[in-house]
C-alpha cells in the first residue's frame, strides 16, 4: 500500500513524511493528524534564567544529589550543568542507521547532545534534563549515546520538564558493555500541550544488566518506542514502566526486545493508571531468534481505568523461531477492585484516600524496578501528588 | 448498643430475599454467639451491617449507640467502632500491612476529631499487640494479607481489631481454618478486648470456639431468621443435635 500522501503543514516544515495510523504501529497515535500545525525547529526563544531554575525546581528529583546535564530548548546550557568526573564529548553522537520515523524526525530537527563515557563504576547519579521554556510553538531534539564501558556501571536519569505548547524528540542509545550494569530511570513531565516523542535503542553485552523504569505522566501526546538487543549471553534487561494520565492525555510505548543470542532474560513490567479521558496503549513486541535458546522472556501490561471515558489498548506480539524458551505475556484493564475498596472503607478508610492508597499500590510496582532509594522515593512522593491533585478535583 | 429490627434484605440485583425479618438487640459487655447452617444469611448480616455494597434493606432498622447504622458510609461506620472480621479477609497487594494500620487507625481518630499518634507511639502499639497474637514483623511488612496463610490471615484481623479498638466487633467464623494452638492465641487476642463497653457477634459452626470465648447469649440463623436463642448450652444442644430441627421448622 503506496499511498502518497498530500505533505501537512507540519511535515511541510521538518522536510519530512510523519507516521500514521495506515501504518500498523502507528495504528493507535496519527502523528500526522496529530500535528495539527508546523513547530519550526532553531527559534531563537528569550531564555529568563529565573524560568529555567523555577523548573529545574520543578523536577520530582530537585532534592537528589546529582551530576546535571541540562539543555534548555534544544541547546546545552553550561551554565547549569556539572561534568565533574564524568568523561564526555559535546556533539551529536553518529546514530546506528536505524530506519525509523521518529530517528528521522529527530534529524530533521537538528539535535544537540553527547556521548557520555562510563568507564568504571561510577558513583554518581548523571541526570540528563531537558527544559522548554515559554515561547513560540516550536520543536526541540536531543540525540545523546550512553555507554557502559565493559565492567562497567552507572545510573543515568533523564528528565524532560516544560512549559508551552512545543514538539520535544530524545533519542537515546544505551551500549551497555561486558558485564557491565545500567540503571536507567525516566521522568516524563513535558508541559500539558507538549508533544514528546522519544527513541531509545539500548544494547546489552554479555552479562550485561540493565535495570529501566520509565514515567510517563506530563505532555498531552507521548509516544515512546524503545529496542533492546541482546548482543552477549547472559544478559538480564528489567524494563518497567507506569503512566500516570488524565484530561486527554495520549501516551503510546512500542517496546522491541530482541533476543538475537541464547541464555538471555528479560522482563516488561508496565502500570498504567489512565483517568478522565485519557489513552494508554502499550505494543510490546517480544523476538526470540533461532539460536536464542533458553531464552526467558516476559511482558506483562496492566492498567487501571479511573473513569468510564478512559481507554488502554494493550498488543503484546511474541515472535519466537527458537523451540527451547519461556516466554510469555499477560494484559489486564480494570477499574479499582471493590472488594479491596470495601475492606479498606471497613477499616477507616475513606473513600477518596482509600483509592489512592490502592492506585499508589498499583503503579508501586513499576517503581519496584528503581534500585536506588532516593529516586524511588521521589517517584512514589510525585504519585503522591499526583494522586493529591486528582483527589482535589 | 446495636439494635436490629425486623430487617429485611435482598440481593440488589436479585429478588431474592436473604435476611427475612432478622431482630437482634445487642447491649455494651454482651457476647452473642450466632450460628446455623451453611448459606443461612450469617455473613450477609454481618456484610449489611458493616455496610458492603450490593444488598438492598427492604425492611427494618439499624441502630447503632441509637443512630442509624443504615444510612453511614462503610468509614462512617467504621469510626464510630463497628469492625468485622471477615470470613474471608481481603489480600491487598502494593499495600504493606503496617502502612496500612497506620492509615486506617489515622483515618478513625481524624473522623473522631481525636489526634493522630505520632509514628514511634504508633510502632510500640502495633508491636505489642502483634506479639501477643505471634505475628511476627516480617508479617507486618508484607503486603495487607498477601501470601498469608489461612491461619495468619485470621490472626491478622485480629490484630486489626486489637489495633482499631472498636466497640462492636463482629467476628465472622474467625476459627474456622485454626489449628488448635492458633484458636487458642486468637480466643485471648478476643479475650483481652472483651469489656464493659465492647460488644461481640461471634459466628461460628463450632461449639468449640465457644469454649474460649463464653458466649451471653446463642442464637440460631436459619434461613435469614433468628429462629432460636438461648445462653450458652445452646451451643452444646446444636453440636449434638445438628440444625435439622430449624432448617425442617423453615421448610
Ligand atoms: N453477593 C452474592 N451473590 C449471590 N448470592 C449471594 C451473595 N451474597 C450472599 N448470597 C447468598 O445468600 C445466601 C446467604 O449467604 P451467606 O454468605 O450470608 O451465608 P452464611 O450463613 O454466611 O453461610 P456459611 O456458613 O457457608 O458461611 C447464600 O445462599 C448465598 O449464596
Ligand atoms: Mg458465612
Amino acid at each position: 500500500m503506496n499511498i502518497a500522501l498530500i505533505k501537512t503543514p507540519a511535515e511541510e516544515a521538518f522536510g519530512i513524511s510523519l507516521p500514521h495510523r495506515r501504518m500498523e504501529e502507528w495504528r493507535w497515535t496519527d502523528l500526522r493528524a496529530r500535528i495539527d500545525r508546523p513547530y519550526p525547529a532553531h527559534q531563537n526563544t528569550v531564555v529568563a534564567k529565573i524560568d529555567v531554575d523555577r523548573l529545574i525546581a520543578s523536577s520530582p528529583f530537585a532534592k537528589i544529589k546529582t551530576h546535571r546535564i541540562v539543555f534548555v530548548n534544544g541547546s546545552w546550557d553550561q551554565a547549569h550543568s556539572n561534568f565533574t568526573g564524568l568523561t564526555f564529548e559535546m556533539g551529536v553522537p553518529t546514530s546506528s542507521a536505524i530506519d525509523d520515523p521518529l530517528i528521522h524526525l529527530n534529524g530533521a530537527i537538528e539535535p544537540a547532545g553527547l556521548t557520555l563515557r562510563f568507564e568504571s563504576n561510577m558513583d554518581v547519579l548523571v541526570e540528563i534534563m531537558h527544559i522548554t521554556t515559554k515561547g513560540a510553538a516550536r520543536s526541540m531534539a536531543l540525540r545523546n549515546c550512553i555507554e557502559v564501558a565493559d565492567g562497567a556501571s552507572a545510573t543515568i536519569i533523564e528528565t524532560y520538564l516544560g512549559e508551552g505548547d512545543y514538539v520535544l524528540s530524545s533519542v537515546m542509545e544505551f551500549e551497555i558493555g561486558l558485564g557491565a550494569r545500567l540503571d536507567r530511570v525516566k521522568v516524563e513531565h513535558e508541559s500539558a500541550s507538549a508533544t514528546h516523542l522519544s527513541h531509545v535503542v539500548t544494547s546489552l553485552a554479555k552479562d550485561a544488566k540493565l535495570n529501566e523504569f520509565t514515567l510517563t505522566s506530563g505532555g498531552a501526546l507521548n509516544r515512546q518506542n524503545g529496542t533492546y538487543t541482546f548482543v552477549g549471553e547472559n544478559a538480564d534487561a528489567k524494563i518497567a514502566g507506569a503512566y500516570l494520565l488524565n484530561n486527554k492525555q495520549h501516551a503510546d510505548t512500542r517496546l522491541v526486545v530482541d533476543h538475537a543470542v541464547p541464555h538471555c532474560t528479560s522482563r516488561e513490567t508496565f502500570k498504567c493508571v489512565m483517568d478522565d479521558h485519557a489513552r494508554g496503549i502499550f505494543q510490546g513486541k517480544v523476538i526470540v531468534r533461532k539460536h536464542a535458546q533458553k531464552t526467558d522472556g516476559k511482558q506483562s501490561s496492566h492498567a487501571l481505568l479511573l473513569s468510564e471515558f478512559a481507554e488502554f489498548d494493550a498488543k503484546p506480539e511474541l515472535e519466537i523461531y527458537a523451540d527451547d524458551v519461556v516466554c510469555g505475556h499477560g494484559a489486564t484493564a480494570g477499574d479499582i477492585n471493590l472488594d479491596h475498596l470495601f475492606y479498606l472503607r471497613s477499616r477507616g478508610i475513606p473513600e477518596a484516600e482509600a483509592k489512592s492508597l490502592l492506585i499508589a499500590a498499583f503503579v508501586g510496582e513499576a517503581f519496584d524496578n528503581v534500585v536506588h532509594d532516593g529516586l524511588r522515593d521521589a517517584l512514589v512522593n510525585y504519585a503522591a501528588n499526583w494522586l493529591q491533585v486528582r483527589k482535589n478535583v | 448498643m446495636l439494635e436490629i429490627q425486623n430487617l429485611h434484605v435482598k440481593l440488589e440485583d436479585e429478588p431474592r430475599e436473604i435476611l427475612k425479618g432478622l431482630s437482634l438487640t445487642v447491649k455494651p459487655g454482651e457476647v452473642h454467639a450466632i450460628m446455623g447452617p451453611n448459606g443461612s444469611g450469617k455473613s450477609t448480616l454481618s456484610y449489611v451491617l458493616s455496610g458492603r455494597a450490593g444488598y438492598e434493606v427492604t425492611d427494618g432498622s439499624v441502630s447503632f449507640k441509637g443512630e442509624n447504622l443504615l444510612e453511614m458510609d462503610p468509614n462512617m461506620r467504621a469510626a464510630k467502632g463497628v469492625f468485622l472480621a471477615f470470613q474471608y479477609p481481603i489480600e491487598i497487594p502494593g499495600v504493606a500491612t503496617m502502612q496500612f494500620l497506620k492509615v486506617a487507625l489515622n483515618a478513625q481518630r481524624k473522623a473522631r476529631g481525636e489526634k493522630e499518634l505520632s509514628i514511634p507511639d504508633f510502632m510500640r502499639f502495633v508491636k505489642e499487640r502483634a506479639a501477643k497474637l505471634n505475628i511476627s514483623q516480617e508479617m507486618l511488612k508484607r503486603p495487607v494479607n498477601v501470601g498469608f496463610s489461612g491461619g495468619e490471615k485470621k490472626r491478622a484481623e485480629i490484630l486489626q481489631m486489637a489495633v482499631l479498638e472498636p466497640s462492636l466487633c463482629i467476628l465472622d467464623e474467625t476459627d474456622s481454618g485454626l489449628d488448635i494452638d492458633a484458636l487458642k492465641v486468637v480466643a485471648d487476642g478476643v479475650n483481652a478486648l472483651r469489656s464493659p463497653d465492647r460488644a461481640m457477634i461471634v459466628i461460628t459452626h463450632y461449639q468449640r470456639l465457644l469454649d474460649y470465648i463464653v458466649p451471653d447469649f446463642v442464637h440460631v440463623l436459619s434461613a435469614g431468621k433468628i429462629v432460636k436463642s438461648g445462653g450458652k448450652e445452646l451451643a452444646h444442644e446444636l453440636e449434638a443435635n445438628g440444625y435439622a430441627e430449624f432448617v425442617e421448622k423453615v421448610a
